[in-house]
């Protein structure tokens, strides 16, 4: 196999792997998915038993679910709503890194106005990827509304 | 981009419904065209150019900003 072939085989694979997506009826699974999982981690709030290990497959279950919403296809997809996902996913990248950069400064700030027991200024991989698979979705939201 | 889509469109009564389902998008697609607020790519430029009959340079101008 010559360099140039590796190169085309290279390049369509990563086109198929860009073009990926799943069928609408999995949006609909997704919602579900992530209001079932979300609703359950607020009542687990009010119980006092040791849930962590629940909590830690909630967790993954979420992040499951947001994918399921944001890789689906829409009713009608064309290319127009190909431009809008791609718009979205730009706007929740740049998001999610300023996120992942003002998050520990607001940890700092929170605890020197507050006082809590104890300082936290880092942040779970969870909060930076539920935080950007929401942002792209609200913003390909917002953007198909305003189409 | 200016276009005379909607001009197009008119001349052979058809609805934004209409030239969506011919081309294969959605009335909001063919909407946002016309309003400018979307440029179309050269493949759906040529599918309307089959639809009304002439060149896509009939009916896509390019605008002061271009």
């Amino acid at each position: 196999m010559n360099s140039k072939k590796i190169v085309d085989y290279e390049r369509s694979k990563i086109e198929r792997w860009s073009q990926f997506q799943l069928k609408h009826q999995w949006k609909v699974r997704g919602v579900v998915i992530s209001l079932a999982v979300i609703l359950t981690l607020i009542a687990l709030k009010f119980i006092a038993t040791d849930y962590q290990w629940l909590k830690f497959g909630l967790k993954k279950a979420l992040l499951l679910g947001l994918l399921m919403v944001s890789l689906s296809q829409e009713k009608m997809e064309d290319e127009m709503i190909v431009s809008l996902r791609s718009k979205s996913y730009t706007l929740a990248f740049v998001f999610a890194v300023l996120y992942a950069l003002v998050q520990p400064i607001v940890n700092i700030v929170v605890f020197k106005l507050f006082s809590s027991n104890h300082i936290d200024a880092g942040f779970s991989y969870f909060q930076v990827l539920s935080f950007m698979l929401i942002i792209q979705i609200s913003f390909f939201e917002v953007l198909k509304r305003y189409r | 981009m200016e276009n005379t889509i909607k001009v197009e469109r008119a001349i052979l009564n058809l609805t934004q419904q209409d030239l969506a389902e011919k081309i294969g998008v959605s009335r909001q697609t063919i909407n946002s065209i016309e309003a400018n607020r979307y440029v179309p790519s050269t493949v759906l430029a040529l599918k309307m150019s089959e639809i009304f009959s002439k060149p896509v340079n009939d009916f896509f101008k390019l605008g002061n900003d271009d």
